[in-house]
């Protein structure tokens, strides 16, 4: 081999391997990305049923029906409500009135079918995007913004 | 005055971090070099070499490339030595004079800026030992609590803070520090009834069957024991029985000494419900026991969390039990025509729900309101 | 007054950064030896004073004084000895103060270990890690001040938080933080040699045993993080692809590329220019670490809203070393000497093909990571980037990387032998094909790929011992002689095996666990019984219990095999009724390698309990994968003795620099 020809073999295996990834991460990215939505996200996007997606809110109070491993809960953010069902094991820090997150599909306009829903180890939790969501619809509350302890999910 | 001379020899142990090395004579003397590594390469191609770890053509062409590295080392440490290290007295007295007055003043600014030295510190344990006068009874109860969080087995710690409890109002808490101090020390007659009051007391002044059956293990401990044997008439009472609760209130008065600080309360209760039972006034010395003691202050408690009861009725009035409970501690306060009121109220309230009218009418009827 | 004289410590630390990161620099450029001196004495002097400082605060919270704000905020006098010590560090303020004491220890080691050093070099790591103390002091002292005090002292503190008072969370971050702070030093040493504008042998020499300290407390603190997840969570997942778990992955990818080229570095004398990048690299990616999760950037912007200073200050220390750093490599780097010259095929090769995919595995974390907040600042559209992504990136990246880690120790140096390295893995190779054939033959179920994801574990694992096998000469020689090689050799080749292999268990574990975990959750009611796997598991009954400071409900489970009882479970729900909430405590029954593992859910009508109930098949093998890899570190740390690689001898053709 030739000075060149093994540089050639050097800069083509990187370049070679950078494509690599960057096939990856781009086919990666469009398929695994899950957008969040509000509830009002939802009614005005027009998001549309089995889309995966995040929905994020607070559990309107009085709505919980726990019946053994089925649960259904309404998200609210002051605005639009959605009807969520989950079976499964909540959380421990689930809890009519705080914020919550699920990550599932929407089964119709208003329905919406959860997977995972993720809570905080922190009383005092208050998700990001719930947040930012609930300050857009004008129903944020100063208690809610403390900092948080690191993010728990739960299957 | 102490914590300023803390800092000020804090500030001179810093200065004289920098001053020190300033100061010595012909700076530092150790320093390594890349010969040095280069030699210890050398020497260690050797000893790999007589291990056996690699071969003697592989030792060769390491042996060569070293020592190429090593000469072109030397080279440039030969070119640097024409250049020798400067030590310009000027420069150490420019740092010198940096570490000796913008580091003290430097740190002074920032420190007095950010920093609250006027504020003492405030241990817990400098806290605690405030004279007592200073201290609220919640930070007491909060010391007290401390030690019981770090030690749940303290019995007496339970036994202690019960009292405290009762006195601020907290009933469940002390219902449960009666509970733990009975479970930790043993059963006695007085623990018992000790904790069949607090029970009493967290039920707004009903004697629930729970707390009647405490009262009983009580007697059982010891048949004479002067506040179960209250309870048990006051539960009588409540039961709609005042014959039974006379008789046991009578037979109480009658074995209490002349001087006994509960007379003045049993004879209130006694006076409820045998109008015709003679109450002698009190003498000065029980009205001075009385005084300091909890049943006295216990007539004004029941008062107070009947009225709160009633206070929370008028916000909630779908609550059934809240309507009994209310009413049946007016007749047991002897005020039968707020009773009366309160049957009305809840009449009202309760309107639609037939199932539960029933149940108020009949309660009625027991408690003698109706018919 | 404690407080005030830790406060005061730390404005001394600061103003004693400040004069070591000036006069001694200085002094190395003019070549004063006086003013170089200063660093030494000025590096243990700053240890000592934020020694003091960090004392006082453990003072502080050990006697509940507060008056102090942060004090107040996150302790109470109620906490056990133990929580409030760890409490000192289990917050922001506290927790930038332990990084800095990590910061000043490293400085001072440096300027103790480093007599061997050339001068001018060691001025310029004091200088250089004292730039980054000074940014860290002002910015504690500026915005995340500990010793912030209360007039007026209130009687309780306001934190108990039972879920945080675990041993497990309390020695995660200061590992993570003498990993992450331990990056500081390959930092440090990078940025002076490009000040100097040249890579001393003895740079060398410094930065391996210094990254692979680091690099151990880093693996041990992420593998302590996961294994606190995995049974505190209560639902038997030990890694989420989570943003503030990637905070700690990315500085471990760039520190375990670092530690192969710093070998490449030290051995060789090649590769200089790219290792000083992958230093600036991996401290840059902690200092991005530990910003993502402490600033809050990640997983709330609050910090940013409620204090903008703070954030602000944040990006501002991150801008100044990360871009100051990188120019200066872009400016500087040019004019340091080319390093050795190897063949394609080579260890040295094989090194760098293990750079080359660490470096771009870590691009593709940097990017899920990442992506999700350029986006939102960008458009605002809120997304999320999950597992998945992760699995589809780093999974096809690892693959090869795997395929070649038995490869790199077989080659020699400068020039190596590919097909004879390849008839030595023979055996590994083997070994590989046979466990995946053993494993499709009694396995049902499972991913398809996981067969051969098993072999490859194997043949990693094998592949690791072939080369000590090879060394000894075990089997070809009598075992006497061979036993006296293996005394013989260096203990850095029996850490790399050592390591290596560790990588290879970890990975048998992480499939396993992942491709054969068998998962039931449902309600079950007392005396009902589930099969999970060829467990029984029966539930009988619940049972309540009085805590210290929280009711406990706790259900007993039987667990059988066979009809015979294996052992009893059992998970409870706590709920501590001061502070209003409620933890699930797992309970976990170890059988060989592998768990059953149980968690409740909320009591249901009738008696029955909602149930979370797994087998996870070799889960324990992951950290104890990860404690080899960690031994592994550690045994080739100890050996001290300077390591040379022997090339072998050129043939006839000149090769040329290959950087």
């Amino acid at each position: 081999m030739t000075r060149k020809q093994r540089r050639l073999v050097l800069i083509g295996t990187g370049l070679g391997v950078l494509a690599l990834a960057a096939v990856l991460v781009l086919t990666a990215l469009k398929d695994s990305i899950v957008f969040f939505n509000s509830p009002t996200d939802v009614v005005e996007k027009q998001v549309k049923p089995g889309t995966r997606i995040r929905l994020g809110g607070l559990v309107q109070p009085g709505t919980l029906d726990r019946r053994d491993l089925n649960a259904q809960f309404d998200v609210t953010d002051g605005r639009n409500v959605i009807r969520v069902s989950y079976t499964g094991i909540l959380p421990d820090l689930f809890r009519e009135g705080q914020g919550v997150i699920a990550e599932g599909t929407l089964t119709d306009a208003k329905a919406f079918r959860a997977e995972t829903v993720l809570a905080k180890h922190d009383e005092t939790y208050m998700p990001k995007e719930v947040a930012d969501a609930l300050k857009k619809q004008g129903h944020w509350k100063d208690d809610y913004d403390k900092k948080g302890g690191a993010p728990v999910q739960q299957k | 005055m102490t914590l300023w001379f803390i800092l000020a020899l804090m500030t001179a142990a810093a200065v004289f971090a920098v001053l020190w090395p300033l100061s010595r004579r012909g700076g530092q003397g150790r320093s390594g070099s890349d010969l040095a590594v280069y030699r210890d390469q050398l020497e260690e191609i050797e000893r790999d070499l007589a291990a056996g770890l690699i071969g003697a053509q592989e030792a060769e062409a390491a042996r060569v490339e070293v020592s190429r590295r090593l000469l072109a080392a030397a080279d440039q440490t030969q070119n640097s030595a024409k250049t020798p290290p400067s030590a310009a007295l000027w420069r150490r007295r420019a740092a010198a004079l940096m570490a000796l007055v913008l580091l003290p003043v430097g740190a002074a600014a920032l420190y007095l800026s950010f920093g609250s030295p006027h504020l003492p510190g405030a241990p817990l344990a400098s806290r605690s030992a405030q004279a007592p006068e200073q201290r609220s009874i919640e930070s007491m109860v909060a010391q007290v609590e401390a030690h019981l969080e770090r030690n749940p087995e303290d019995g007496r710690g339970w036994e202690v803070v019960a009292p405290v409890y009762m006195r601020a109002g907290r009933f469940t808490d002390a219902v449960r520090a009666r509970g733990n101090a009975l479970h930790l020390l043993g059963a006695t007659a007085e623990r018992e009834a000790d904790l069949g009051e607090a029970m009493v007391a967290a039920a707004n002044g009903m004697v629930t069957v729970d707390a009647k059956a405490v009262f009983d293990r009580a007697l059982a401990l010891n048949a004479a024991d002067v506040k179960a044997q209250y309870y048990t008439g006051l539960a009588a009472e409540q039961d709609g029985k005042p014959q039974e609760a006379g008789r046991i209130w009578r037979e109480l008065l009658a074995r209490a000494p002349a001087n006994a600080p509960y007379r003045p309360l049993i004879q209130s209760s006694l006076s409820r419900v045998d109008p015709d039972a003679a109450a002698p006034g009190p003498s000065s010395d029980d009205v001075a026991a009385a005084q300091q003691l909890t049943p006295e202050q216990r007539g004004e408690m029941v008062r107070g969390m009947v009225d709160r009861l009633a206070e929370r009725l008028k916000a909630d009035s779908s609550d059934l039990d809240g309507w009994l409970r209310l009413m049946r501690a007016y007749i047991v306060l002897g005020e039968a025509d707020k009773a009366r009121a309160a049957l009305a109220d809840a009449r009202k309230a309760l309107g639609e729900d037939a199932d539960k009218r029933k149940k108020l009418d009949e309660f009625a009827k027991d408690l003698g309101l109706e018919g | 007054m404690i407080a005030e004289i830790g406060h005061y410590a730390l404005v001394l630390a600061l103003a004693l950064a400040l004069i070591q990161g000036s006069v001694p620099v200085v002094g190395a450029r003019l070549r004063d030896p006086a003013l170089m001196g200063v660093a030494d004495i000025a590096a243990f002097a700053q240890f000592a004073f934020v020694a003091v400082a960090f004392a006082a605060l453990t003072v502080l919270y050990v006697s509940s004084d507060f008056s102090v704000v942060n004090v107040f905020e996150n302790s109470h006098s109620a906490k056990p000895l133990i929580y409030k010590i760890t409490g000192v560090w289990g917050n922001h303020e506290g927790s930038m103060l332990l990084w800095v004491l990590i910061l000043s220890v490293f400085g001072a080691l440096v300027a103790f270990f480093g007599s061997n050093l050339p001068a001018t070099l060691r001025a310029n790591v004091l200088g250089v890690q004292s730039w980054i103390a000074a940014a860290f002091y002002l910015f504690i002292l500026a915005t995340s001040n500990p010793f912030a005090r209360l007039p007026q002292a209130p009687f309780e503190g306001r934190d108990l938080n039972p879920i945080l008072q675990d041993v497990g969370l309390a020695v995660h971050p200061p590992l993570l933080y003498l990993g992450y702070v331990g990056f500081s030093i390959s930092f440090s040493f990078a940025v002076a040699a490009l000040i100097e504008g040249k890579i001393d042998a003895a740079w060398a020499r410094w930065v391996r045993p210094w990254t692979l300290a680091a690099w151990m407390f880093l693996t041990l603190g992420i593998a302590m993080g996961s294994y606190w997840a995995y049974y505190e969570l209560g639902w038997g997942g030990w890694w989420f692809w989570d943003p503030v778990e990637n905070a700690s992955l990315m500085p471990w990818i760039a520190g375990t590329a670092l530690l192969h080229s710093a070998v490449v570095m030290e051995k060789r004398n090649a590769l200089k220019v790219w290792t000083v990048l992958l230093s600036i690299l991996a401290f840059s990616l902690s200092l991005l670490g530990t910003f993502l999760v402490r600033s809050g950037v990640l997983t709330s912007v609050h910090t940013f809203a409620t204090d903008p200073t703070r954030g602000v200050f944040i990006l501002a220390i991150l801008v100044l070393f990360i871009g100051g750093s990188l120019a200066l490599y872009a400016w500087r780097a040019p004019l340091l000497k080319q390093g050795g010259i190897f063949a394609p095929i080579s260890r040295e090769g094989a090194l760098v093909f293990n750079n080359l995919l660490l470096t771009t595995a870590l691009a593709t974390v940097f990017v899920g990571t990442l992506y999700p907040l350029a986006l939102e600042s960008l458009t605002g559209e809120k997304i999320s980037v999950g597992a998945p992504f992760f699995n589809a990136t780093f999974g096809p990246l690892f693959v090869p990387l795997l395929l070649a880690v038995p490869f790199g120790p077989l080659l020699a140096w400068k020039r190596g032998d590919l097909l004879g390295a390849a008839q030595r893995l023979m055996v590994a190779f083997a070994a590989g094909l046979v466990a995946i054939a053993v494993t499709f033959a009694i396995i049902r179920g499972g991913p398809v790929l996981a067969p051969f994801a098993i072999g490859l574990a194997v043949y990693v694992m094998v592949g690791a011992l072939v080369d000590l096998v090879e060394r000894i000469q075990l089997f070809r020689q009598p075992v006497g002689i061979s036993l006296r090689r293996a005394r013989g050799l260096p203990r850095s080749v029996f850490g790399t095996a050592l390591a290596h292999f560790g990588l290879g268990v970890s990975l048998l574990g992480i499939i396993g666990e992942s491709s054969y975990n068998a998962e039931q959750i449902l309600a079950m009611k007392p005396g009902q019984t589930v099969s999970v796997r060829d467990y029984d598991v029966t539930f009988d009954g619940v049972v309540s219990r009085q805590g210290p400071n929280y009711r406990e409900l706790v259900a007993k489970f039987v667990v059988r095999q066979d009809g015979e009882i294996v052992g009893t479970l059992d998970p409870s729900k706590r709920s501590f009724t001061a502070r209003g909430m409620a933890t699930s405590e797992a309970a976990l029954l170890t059988r060989g390698f592998s768990q059953l593992y149980i968690s409740l859910g909320d009591p249901g009508t009738d008696g029955a309990i909602a149930v979370r109930l797994y087998h996870k098949p070799l889960v324990l093998l992951i950290w104890i994968g990860t404690l080899i890899m960690v031994l592994g570190g550690a045994l080739s740390l100890s050996d001290r003795r300077l390591r040379v690689g022997a090339p072998k001898p050129a043939k006839k053709s000149a090769l040329q620099p290959a950087e």
